[in-house]
């Protein structure tokens, strides 16, 4: 018997995926019932199809939904930022003044106390934080990325290379 | 497609139930669909484009974009295709737009005693102990480059129907064919990969049938 033609080869193919319908897939049974070649083409590729169970199923990393998740987080907490751009050079300027305003401060802050230590004002309610502060202006600098930190653990293990590498990009 | 309704599918398939929960800006639903998806996801990546990182950049990025459009998802079909829509857009784009490179083995060195060795080595060895004298490791770098042989419609078609039990009229959904197209497509893929690894069909050592003539 002839070979296959490229239809008749798409129906076994397709027979073989259980996607013939009851009419074509009783033809087709009839000639491979009778074609020796047919029925040898049709075993060549049921096995060549079982060969990709070879290929190996392969798991995302541990850390993969973590490093999802952060990635969402970054992009959510950045949207607020994202201004029309119309208005971006104004609004940018104003927030590099905000910035300079709120550095200056620090640094005066931050030498004054070097310059007249008996000199200092009475301590605010809670004196610990605001000098961390003053002495970590990265901290004003990324404060709105800092809001989404559950805690300083977590805040610790963004630092980790294992886990987020290049990824924060901070 | 089925004539349900979102209702109807909705109660028959619980990961659009959790979608709708994304949807809703559930705070914990989200992280759990990336967990119930992100193996498939990366496999099927990893398939398609041959590098684990890029795959899990790409999956990630799937996830990412159903994120963004939550708000707009309406179930019409399984959530398993939808994902793997976009997932197949992702994918078709990366391939299209990325600089080729030659693909390395996974975990085997070419000119190492575990590399892929020219078919003739392995036919004889067929005559010792058919089968097993093939790593596994060998076997699945050989096919991976028959896979990546294909172009990458065909490649696409089989990575779903094989690696996500997809149907014809799923695959269709997914690809933006019809079904009659897919059966072509999965027809000649089939055809090539049974070219292309035809010398290791029958390792195991069983009698090689009558095979039509070479064109």
């Amino acid at each position: 018997m002839a070979d296959l033609s490229d239809e008749e080869r798409a129906d076994l193919v397709a027979y073989l995926d259980g996607e013939l319908d009851e009419q074509a897939a009783q033809a087709l049974e009839a000639r491979l019932g009778n074609d020796p070649r047919a029925r040898a083409e049709a075993e060549t590729l049921r096995r060549t199809w079982e060969l990709l169970d070879y290929l190996p199923r392969t798991e995302a990393s541990t850390s993969f939904t973590h490093r999802t998740l952060e990635r969402l987080a970054v992009q959510t907490s950045s949207q607020p930022v994202m201004l029309p751009a119309s208005r971006w050079p104004g609004r940018l300027l104003a927030l590099g003044w905000v910035a300079a305003v709120l550095l200056a401060v620090a640094a005066g802050l931050g030498a004054a106390n070097w310059l007249w230590p008996q000199q200092q004002t009475p301590r605010p309610e809670r004196p610990d934080v605001e000098a961390l502060v003053v002495q970590n202006p990265r901290v004003l600098q990324f404060k709105r990325l800092y809001e989404h930190a559950d805690d300083l653990q977590f805040l610790r293990e963004l630092d980790q290379p294992d886990l987020f590498g290049d990824d924060v990009g901070w | 497609m089925s004539g349900e309704t979102s209702g109807q599918l909705a109660l028959r398939d619980p990961d659009i139930r959790l979608m709708l929960r994304v949807r809703d800006d559930d705070p914990v639903a989200f992280g759990e669909l990336v967990e119930l998806y992100q193996h498939r996801l990366v496999t099927v990546m990893q398939h398609l484009v041959g590098n684990k990182e890029e795959a899990e950049d790409l999956a990630q990025e799937v996830f990412l974009r159903v994120y963004r459009v939550r708000k707009k998802y309406r179930p019409r079909a399984k959530f398993s295709t939808w994902l793997f829509t976009i997932a197949n857009n992702l994918a078709l784009n990366a391939l299209r737009t990325r600089q080729r490179r030659p693909v390395v083995p996974l975990n085997v060195h070419d000119s190492g005693p575990l590399g892929p060795r020219p078919a003739e080595q392995l036919v004889r060895d067929r005559a010792g102990q058919p089968g097993e004298r093939i790593q596994q490791q060998e076997l699945a770098t050989i096919i991976q480059r028959a896979l990546e042989g294909l172009n990458e419609r065909q490649r696409v078609a089989v990575i779903l129907n094989k690696f996500e039990d997809m149907n014809y009229a799923e695959i269709a959904e997914v690809m933006n064919l019809t079904t009659k197209a897919v059966k072509s497509l999965l027809s000649r893929a089939r055809e090539n990969l049974r070219q292309a690894l035809k010398e290791y069909v029958y390792m195991d050592g069983e009698p090689v049938p009558v095979e039509p003539d070479e064109a």
